[in-house]
């Protein structure tokens, strides 16, 4: 850095946020020192660094653990034993692909999340669910699904608002065993800001949807993010 | 971290103690309470389902950090189309002059840091609140270095002005009443 070059704004961020090197540092301070323009601007990052950090100083989150945590998450994964475990690795295979794939999971329970309302999120879900339902029914296996829906998701459980409305009914029409579950603390949120939230008949509300996705696999039920 | 039975207390534990500091940058990326416990609570949820991924544990917070970013990024996927991070203005949940009429300084800063392109606030909350280095935010948001300084020149270009003369008419307003 010579005498002659103005001092980039990007230098004078990397200065205030610790980020140059200490030849770059040294030159930069050397410069301040006979300045006086620069020192103000150096200074002024500064302050407004500190106030950005002030301003969530005392920024809290509302929950403060895991439901889990009441019991301890290795006691949760424990009591699933291979099913929760084997939840995990479809969890993960979920992730990969964006596609569920039910198929072949040998569980009293499966607990299906839905987070998402794109369509073709919804859409394989549902038909992934009904496939494993009467893949189910077809062998003699007692299973119960749950799905799960918060964030966008809940979108597909409210009333005059789900493209899904028609499906869904039919759904549970055919498979009694198949539930519908809202996450209250995301319709709270829409609430909050002026929107109207109805479910559709016969979906019920859970506390928060992780709530039900850890009561359901302490019961030993698989959990599958869609 | 993924033992015989799942996830480690251990791990859990880790993940757990993070929980103030994703909030705190959730808050400050939405400003918006209860989304940013639901973002919370996605992060730590997938956090947990694929603690094995993890290889490097010092890395912990920026991987957290990184799975809060993805999850931001779903929620405004699923709400909205998703336009460049840099163009996305969500509209301020108070504005800069209820702010200022309230004297309250955090209110103002966090209200004209909600007034940044979503790529600009995501860099600059970062950088200060949790105090990460370029090379890591980079990580985290799986951009160049070079978009993090250009990022974050550009949210302290647009916020000092405001801020600046925001502070000094409120020291003023000090100094007058006594």
């Amino acid at each position: 850095m010579s005498h002659d070059q103005e001092v980039s704004r990007e230098m004078q961020n990397a200065f205030v946020d610790g980020q140059l090197d200490a030849a770059d540092w040294t030159a930069l301070v050397q410069r301040m020192g006979q300045d006086e323009a620069l020192r103000c601007q150096v200074c002024k990052l500064r302050t407004l660094k500190d106030m950005v950090k002030g301003a969530y100083a005392d920024a809290r989150p509302r929950r403060t653990a895991l439901p889990a945590n009441r019991r301890g998450w290795a006691l949760v994964a424990g009591l699933a034993l291979v099913f929760a475990l084997a939840g995990w690795l479809v969890h993960d295979a979920t992730e990969r692909t964006g596609a569920v794939e039910l198929h072949g999971i040998a569980a009293r329970g499966l607990v299906v999340h839905l987070a998402s309302s794109r369509g073709e999120v919804v859409d394989t879900a549902l038909q992934e669910v009904e496939d494993y339902l009467h893949e189910a029914r077809a062998a003699g296996r007692k299973v119960h699904v749950e799905i799960v829906a918060n964030q966008t998701g809940l979108d597909i459980l409210r009333a005059g608002k789900s493209r899904y409305a028609k499906r869904l009914e039919e759904l549970r029409a055919k498979y009694p065993n198949l539930t519908y579950i809202a996450c209250h603390q995301t319709a709270d949120r829409l609430r909050e800001n002026g929107v109207q939230v109805k479910l559709l008949p016969g979906v019920r509300y859970a506390t928060t949807a992780l709530d039900e996705i850890v009561r359901r696999m302490q019961q030993g039920w698989v959990y599958i993010r869609a | 971290m993924q033992g015989l039975f799942g996830v480690s207390a251990q791990f859990r534990a880790r993940v757990e103690i993070q929980r103030e500091a994703l909030y705190r940058l959730a808050y400050s990326w939405c400003h918006d309470a209860a989304l940013a416990d639901d973002l919370v609570q996605e992060t730590m949820l997938r956090a947990l389902g694929r603690g094995g991924q993890l290889r490097d544990q010092a890395k912990l917070k920026g991987w957290l950090c990184a799975i809060l970013a993805n999850c931001l990024k779903d929620h405004y996927r699923g709400a909205q189309p998703l336009e460049p991070l840099d163009e996305q203005m969500p509209s301020p949940a108070e504005s800069p002059e209820s702010a200022s009429a309230s004297g309250q300084l955090a209110a103002r800063v966090r209200a004209e840091i909600e007034r940044l392109p979503l790529g600009q606030r995501l860099v600059v909350t970062l950088v200060d609140l949790e105090g990460f280095s370029y090379a890591e935010v980079g990580e985290i948001l799986e951009v160049p270095i070079g978009t993090v300084m250009s990022r974050l020149c550009r949210a302290r270009e647009a916020l000092r002005p405001r801020l600046m003369d925001f502070a000094a008419a409120q020291n003023n307003k000090i100094r007058s009443i006594r």
